[in-house]
């Protein structure tokens, strides 16, 4: 365990720099800078060609590629993240700013879509054929189509414009002194990031369970008289969650990623928006700092979905 | 004479007019800018083509639904613009004609750029590339991204003869300055931002003229003049006037105060504002523009909404932008010659903070601005034309020289008239030295200041939750009195203006202002919003390379 955790790690430092180094490689391929993103494109005209060149000297945007990128390594390595290049403001302080708003969003999420996901899918996989096993496959089938700012913008048409029970969008608002104030800002945008999820989550479980119920060890638990709540639970229910859990563990990373659509739907002050407008405005340690984050977290995911798969399945064993 | 060397004279003195006429030979008088050289663009007859077969009136009632009008001049109806100006009305056969003329290369693909990101834009151009096939014009049209100061106002190094340091031939712009000269600034010779247009000494000596003289009545009849002459040769080629569109809720009352450009400063009389009480009889103004990261400093956007209710000019201008009456400073005295102007600062103003605000304050904010890297080109050009400015920029003096100080009162002298200095001042906001002066004016927009900065103007920040929302709250000091509104919430607008209309739908924006037409018809089908138009020096236009290319 301790080998195989360790191997992990060491895998996971070489796969960081690779992926960053990709990511800043493919801003550095990107036409123009920081400072080009700047200034408002109609009024750049009578601006001074050398002020704007000695910005970019301020800023460091004119030291060559290769030297940049390890600066910011070895920053990272120190612990020094750096200021973002738009406002100067430390990037340790904007993502740990904006990223509660997205852990929220996604945690609330990946917790609905995994409970209500896996239940419907069991209950579905259990009444196999029945009008209810239909009628939620139809539904898993609407959530997957589906695309998310469409659901998004439907909600906010039903939910916040004709019936006036939730809010439009945002997370805080002037006055707010509780969690419980803002709690009507997280239902609308989670909600509408769960739904494909569970969607997919209620599909992987519905067909990894009729799996499981066709398989020997349930006969045998059967034959042993067990009872069948006990069967389907303890038995099937149990080694059906193993592809599940990989989803889950999977879609946590591309969760708080692909946040990004709901944050800009409902102004949802996230990690996600945030690495947009980085990107827009070629804010290159802004975007760094934020990939590295993702980064980890998918390898991160991907380790911890070994070790759960490894509990949840005897015959899964690391080396 | 040898017959050799007549024949030799007689060849040089035909070759010569040919050399000059393809591009080898100086600068141009307007009449001679039939094919200036190997750009095709460069022949007048072409440009106008170009204006003659765009239908724009068609344009305008289609895809702006009428909420535009059709541009003859960069200037917008008002007294600024002369009378009878050749609109160019939809003329397909003219436009042939033209090109025939010019001797137009109809297997010549025009390359048309422009930056904006918005659906309309594609549309407009698709609409172009129609009209422009119609008359047998090819075009392209692509949206430039990347370094557009490089790639749309690179100069070239000879500005009489180019070549071109760009390499596209139209591009697609607005211009919305607040003086009406700077309409034509960059075409002048060797203008920042004049990438496009060869030297022309008959133009040059228009616009000079157009700034010679601090009287307004000679300013506008110069100005007719320039347009006259733009209007015949289109240097660019105007397409249409855009209006800014402020909107209100029922719960606003703006007690008769003016509407003017919200994209700069005027005497909006906000402290007269009344909003319809809230269960707690508070009055909260919602509205939209709060920073995402950072607040946006005054001296490069100082009509952004929040910079209008936190920061304070010296003088004051009223809903026409003229300079009326004294603000931060009680009473400013032009000189005779027009080179130098008295500010007297009132007694007991001060900032946010409690600090006094200092004639100090005031020369150094004059100072720090020549050293930002972008501030608005009018405010860097008064400031440029004090009297000692090009060795402070130089870095030969430690201050400008002419700047003085006197208690109170501030006294400015210019090397050169600068006709828009007053403008300037009722625009421009003056800081509060001490925050900077340890700072890298490079780094000017990245200081810490601009996380809460401390103003000097009727609101000052509350609360900052950056990217939620700002709130500000009456400055009890403030000279003019205090507000009737007692808090002003701010959201942010979001990349997404369909969020303008979101946010207004459910109550939540009482006052805003916005030019994106899709906007505007979503406010107006809403019962409790009113808008109003407001005309404003907004102009859509092509700019016209000239220049021969590469």
């Amino acid at each position: 365990m301790l080998t195989y955790t360790l191997r992990r790690l060491l895998i996971l430092i070489v796969m960081v720099i690779v992926i960053t180094f990709l990511v800043y490689l493919g801003l550095e391929l990107t036409p123009g800078d920081a400072v080009s993103f700047m200034l408002n494109p109609d009024d750049i005209a009578g601006l001074s060609v050398e002020k704007m060149e000695d910005l970019r000297e301020a800023l460091g945007l004119n030291d060559p590629f290769l030297g940049r990128y390890f600066k910011w390594l070895a920053g990272v390595s120190r612990g020094n993240f750096g200021y973002s290049l738009a406002s100067g403001v430390a990037i340790k302080d904007i993502v740990f700013d904006r990223l509660p708003a997205t852990l929220e969003l996604s945690f609330i999420a990946l917790l609905f879509s995994t409970l209500f996901g896996s239940i419907f899918g069991c209950l579905s996989a259990l009444s196999k054929g029945s009008l209810a096993d239909n009628a939620l496959t139809v539904i898993s089938m609407i959530g997957v189509s589906i695309p998310q700012f469409f659901f998004g913008l439907v909600a906010i048409v039903v939910f916040a414009f004709r019936l006036e029970w939730l809010p439009v969008g945002g997370r805080l608002m002037p006055g707010y002194a509780t969690y419980w104030d803002r709690l009507p800002h997280l239902i609308l945008p989670a909600l509408v990031l769960a739904a494909a999820l569970t969607a997919s989550v209620m599909r992987y479980a519905r067909s990894s369970m009729l799996d499981s119920l066709n398989k020997d060890y349930i006969k045998t638990a059967r034959s042993k008289g067990l009872p069948e709540w006990r069967v389907n639970l303890m038995h099937g229910f149990r080694v059906a969650m193993t592809p599940v859990v990989v989803l889950i563990g999977f879609r946590l990373p591309s969760l708080i990623g692909g946040s990004v659509v709901i944050e800009q739907v409902f102004q949802w002050p996230g990690i996600g928006s945030e690495f947009v407008s980085a990107v827009k405005g070629q804010n290159y340690p802004l975007v760094m700092m934020i990939a590295f984050f993702f980064v980890l977290i998918v390898l991160i995911s991907s380790f911890l979905v070994d070790l759960f798969t490894a509990l949840l399945d005897p015959r899964v064993k690391l080396a | 004479m040898k017959k050799t060397n007549i024949l030799a004279l007689l060849l040089v003195l035909i070759l010569l007019p040919a050399v000059i006429w393809a591009g080898g030979g100086g600068e141009a008088t307007t009449k001679e800018l039939k094919g200036l050289n190997t750009n095709p663009l460069s022949d007048y007859r072409v440009r106008q083509a170009i204006a003659y077969a765009i239908d724009m009136d068609t344009v305008v009632d289609t895809l702006l639904e009428g909420k535009a009008r059709v541009a003859d001049s960069m200037v917008p109806p008002g007294p600024w613009k002369p009378e009878g100006l050749n609109p160019y009305g939809y003329n397909p056969n003219k436009a042939k004609q033209l090109l025939k003329e010019a001797g137009w290369d109809a297997n010549y693909t025009l390359d048309v750029v422009f930056y904006y990101g918005d659906q309309l834009t594609v549309d407009f151009m698709t609409a172009v590339q129609s009209y422009l096939s119609a008359v047998g014009m090819k075009i392209k049209f692509r949206k430039l991204e990347g370094d557009l100061k490089a790639l749309l106002w690179t100069r070239p190094e000879d500005p009489v003869n180019g070549p071109a340091a760009i390499a596209w031939d139209l591009c697609y712009g607005a211009s919305g300055p607040l003086v009406m000269q700077d309409f034509y600034g960059q075409y002048s010779t060797g203008a920042a931002g004049n990438s496009h247009t060869p030297s022309n000494p008959e133009l040059d000596a228009l616009l000079a003229a157009a700034k010679s003289s601090p009287n307004i009545d000679t300013q506008i009849k110069a100005m007719h003049e320039v347009q006259k002459n733009c209007n015949e040769y289109l240097p660019m080629i105007p397409l249409f006037y855009l209006e800014l569109y402020i909107f209100e809720s029922n719960k606003v009352n703006r007690k008769g105060a003016p509407y003017g450009n919200e994209g700069w400063n005027y005497d909006w009389k906000i402290l007269d504002w009344e909003v319809t009480p809230d269960a707690k009889g508070r009055q909260v103004l919602q509205t939209d523009g709060a920073p995402v990261e950072f607040f946006q400093e005054p001296w490069y956007v100082a009509g952004k909404t929040y910079n209008r209710f936190m920061f304070d000019q010296l003088i004051r201008a009223d809903a026409a932008m003229l300079p009326v009456k004294g603000a931060l400073a009680a009473e400013y005295k032009v000189g005779a010659d027009g080179k130098s102007l008295t500010l007297t600062l009132r007694d007991g103003i001060k900032w946010h903070d409690g600090s006094a605000i200092t004639a100090e304050d005031i020369k150094w904010s004059i100072e720090y601005s020549l050293k930002v890297p972008a501030i608005q080109a009018m405010f860097s050009q008064t400031f440029k034309s004090l009297e000692g400015a090009k060795a402070f920029i130089a870095g030969s003096a430690d201050g400008i020289s002419g700047i003085t100080i006197q208690g109170k009162s501030i006294t400015l002298k210019f090397s050169e008239l600068d006709p828009f200095m007053l403008t300037t001042f009722s625009q421009w906001s003056p800081l509060p030295k001490k925050y900077f002066e340890k700072s890298d004016p490079l780094k000017f927009q990245q200081q810490s200041f601009w996380q809460r900065p401390v103003g000097s103007g009727p609101f000052k920040i509350d609360k900052v939750e950056m990217n939620d929302y700002t709130t500000l709250v009456p400055f009890e000091a403030y000279y003019g009195g205090s507000p009737k509104i007692h808090e002003i919430v701010l959201y942010p607008s979001g990349e997404n203006e369909g969020d303008v209309a979101k946010y207004a739908q459910v109550g939540k924006l009482d006052y805003g202002s916005t030019k994106s037409l899709s906007v505007v018809k979503d406010l107006e089908a809403m019962s409790h919003i009113r808008v109003t138009p407001v005309s404003i020096p907004l102009t859509r236009f092509f700019v016209v390379n000239k220049f021969p290319k590469k």
